[in-house]
């Protein structure tokens, strides 16, 4: 299992040090709005989580995923 | 005896499956850089969905199969401004092949309200409608066309009666689709790639991401995506001439289970029931390929005469000994006897696919020859078939008879070899092969075929041209050019169609354009026979001079001195390559003892 940092660092295409909490599409240009679906689909099979279409639409950055994983009760790999 | 495989380590069963993601591909795609050896090709996607990613998953497909591709993918849902526009991206790109991906839902999409009447008219006109950019697209464009067949709803208001229609919904779709197929039937340009069979295969479920299809018009979900570029691989091999020819095959732990030498012929698992059923499926497949012109070997460690002794005597050993076209059963290592084996059947290392469970074996032959594709079987047996089912590399465009027999005529041709041995010398062997060329000109029946030895032939090959079935139809009906065959045959079997040669007639001299032979018949002085017709011919029309061309290629040093050795004197050379003239004044000698027939 990777953890979030990987997983949005390895889509993203940027260094995990680059990212916080409030990376967003704003300050991150690579991130685009098929890369969010991109990495829903990769944070759901990594996870073993279902989210629902609003979840995915109230996605406006890094502390919005962590917790929507936290909602699902994901414990593990969200903050390292 | 063989060494049963302890590892572990979770194995892939092969190169072409696999569980990454679509942003591995994304990533790795970016990180290509083109090898020298490499074979290129350009691929274009249109689509009415977002398919962001499939190119890129493909670029690494081709990679790892030593392929570099560059692709195109049409902007979101403007594939029919694309096709229409003469001047669009799509055409100046210049694709070897076109994939065309359209989602049923968008394009039928008021079909819904639809009675069966107005149903059956507007299916109708769909397919008109896109069959006539089809044919615009294939006015422009020399590439292959693959269009995918559209999904076949699940859902349909009527439920449990919705197949009692005559012109129901989902019958509508499949109506679409088998229009679409007969439309490919006798065209070598278009392929219809079966979406339905591949949704099967996936599940449906497993495709369709419906938040992903609402927010990012995703008909196919990321993961889903990978999988199609896995399938469209098929296309990838005829495309770049890169179809395997041959599968070498361990015996212990692959054709059966269990080690020959341990248990004996009647305690190897292989029949029909439970554990010994995967080997016998395993080995029906093995035995389709060979039925459709697919080269079998072996390459083991074990005691020759047990193993003879098993496909004669095991009621449930498919394959037997004349199903092999090189045995290579002994004690030396495979990768002497890989090689050996591409020697002896005179094929490329690269046409070679590696089957053995013992994961030393295979790493080895990885290391040593590359060049050969490695399968990974997998740990679990019952597994086995699956690989076959899964492997694309043996995929063709056409299928010739000459294909359909390859498997059997490498089989006469051990037998020959074993002649070979009794006689002293080359000419009383040749003799005794009663060996008959038979030349005729391009015709409907043998086009694809002329097309396919341009496209294949790598040793043999004077100038290694490669040609469609279209270009070798422009050429036959030209006055300006002469296409000419040789089929072969000699009392062990017939060859088929093997060489060709492509002449253009100007006014003082011939020029030939291309002039190949299949390794299958090399070493028998054809090749003399077949440019003795050619400088027959010329005489005849009053020519003064024949012109040949070599350009030579990392594979046919073969053919370097065949102009020379032929008496042909030396032109002009450059870097690029070597002219040589024949006098027409001049005798041409060539081998009498064969029958030669003229089917012109």
């Amino acid at each position: 299992m990777k953890t979030l940092k990987e997983l949005v660092s390895n889509i993203l295409g940027i260094d995990k040090e680059e990212i916080n909490d409030n990376s967003s599409p704003d300050n991150i240009n690579s991130w685009d709005s098929f890369n969010t679906l991109m990495l829903v689909s990769e944070i759901e099979k990594n996870f073993n989580v279902k989210f629902n279409m609003d979840e995915v639409m109230s996605i406006k950055n890094i502390n919005d995923i962590k917790k929507l994983l936290g909602k699902h009760g994901v414990t593990k790999g969200i903050n390292d | 005896m063989e060494k049963i495989n302890s590892s572990k380590e979770k194995e892939q069963p092969n190169k072409l499956i696999n569980e990454n993601n679509l942003s591995y591909y994304i990533n790795e795609s970016k990180k290509l850089i083109k090898k020298k050896s490499m074979k290129d090709v350009k691929l274009a996607f249109l689509s009415n969905f977002t398919i962001n990613g499939l190119a890129e998953t493909m670029k690494v497909l081709c990679f790892e199969q030593r392929i570099y591709a560059e692709t195109y993918a049409v902007p979101y849902n403007q594939y029919a401004q694309e096709i229409l526009n003469k001047s669009s991206k799509l055409y100046d790109f210049n694709s070897d092949i076109i994939f065309i991906l359209l989602d049923s839902e968008q394009l039928l999409d008021s079909m819904y309200k639809m009675d069966e009447k107005q149903r059956e008219k507007y299916t109708k006109e769909k397919f008109d409608e896109l069959r006539g950019l089809i044919n615009i697209l294939k006015e422009n464009t020399n590439a292959k066309i693959v269009f995918n067949t559209l999904l076949v709803p699940l859902y349909s208001s009527r439920g449990i009666i919705e197949n009692k229609q005559k012109f129901g919904l989902k019958k509508s779709i499949h109506r679409f689709n088998e229009m679409f197929e007969s439309l490919s039937i006798d065209d070598s340009q278009l392929f219809i790639f079966d979406f339905n069979s591949f949704c099967s295969k996936m599940g449906y479920e497993n495709l369709v991401d419906r938040k992903m299809y609402y927010l990012g018009d995703m008909r196919i979900s990321p993961m889903a995506l990978v999988n199609i570029g896995i399938e469209y691989m098929a296309y990838i091999f005829p495309l770049t001439s890169s179809t395997k020819k041959c599968v070498i095959l361990d015996l212990d732990n692959t054709l059966w289970g269990g080690i020959l030498g341990e248990e004996g012929t009647e305690n190897i698992k292989l029949g029909p029931e439970k554990d010994g059923k995967p080997f016998l499926d395993f080995q029906k497949r093995l035995l389709e390929l060979f039925e459709r012109g697919i080269i079998l070997a072996i390459n083991s460690k074990n005691n020759y005469n047990d193993v003879i002794e098993v496909m004669k005597k095991h009621k449930y050993m498919l394959l037997k000994e004349n199903n092999f076209a090189c045995i290579k059963i002994n004690w030396k290592d495979k990768v002497t006897n890989t090689r050996e084996i591409a020697k002896e059947l005179n094929i490329g290392l690269d046409s070679l696919v590696f089957l053995d469970d013992d994961k030393t074996n295979r790493e080895l032959i990885k290391k040593f020859i590359p060049e050969v594709m490695v399968v990974d079987l997998p740990e679990d047996p019952s597994l086995y078939p699956k690989v076959i089912e899964d492997l694309k590399v043996f995929n063709t465009f056409t299928i010739t008879g000459e294909d359909l027999n390859r498997g059997k005529m490498y089989v006469s041709q051990k037998k020959r070899g074993e002649l070979k041995l009794k006689v002293k010398d080359l000419e009383s062997f040749l003799k005794q092969l009663g060996i008959k060329v038979n030349i005729s000109s391009a015709k409907k029946s043998n086009i694809s075929r002329i097309a396919q030895l341009t496209q294949k032939t790598n040793q043999f090959n004077l100038t290694t041209r490669r040609y469609q079935d279209a270009d070798i139809k422009k050429f036959s009906e030209s006055k300006e050019y002469i296409v000419k065959c040789i089929d072969v045959e000699d009392k062990f079997g017939d060859y088929g169609i093997t060489g060709i040669a492509i002449v253009k007639k100007n006014k003082e001299d011939w020029l030939v354009d291309s002039f190949l032979l299949s390794c299958r018949i090399l070493g028998k002085e054809i090749e003399k026979v077949f440019l003795g017709f050619i400088i027959e011919e010329a005489k005849k029309e009053g020519i003064k001079k024949l012109i040949g061309e070599f350009i030579s290629t990392k594979k046919n040093s073969l053919a370097k001195d065949f102009y020379k050795s032929n008496k042909f004197e030396l032109g002009k050379k450059t870097n690029e390559k070597e002219i040589w003239n024949f006098d027409l004044k001049n005798k041409y000698d060539y081998p009498k003892f064969f029958i030669i027939t003229k089917d012109i």
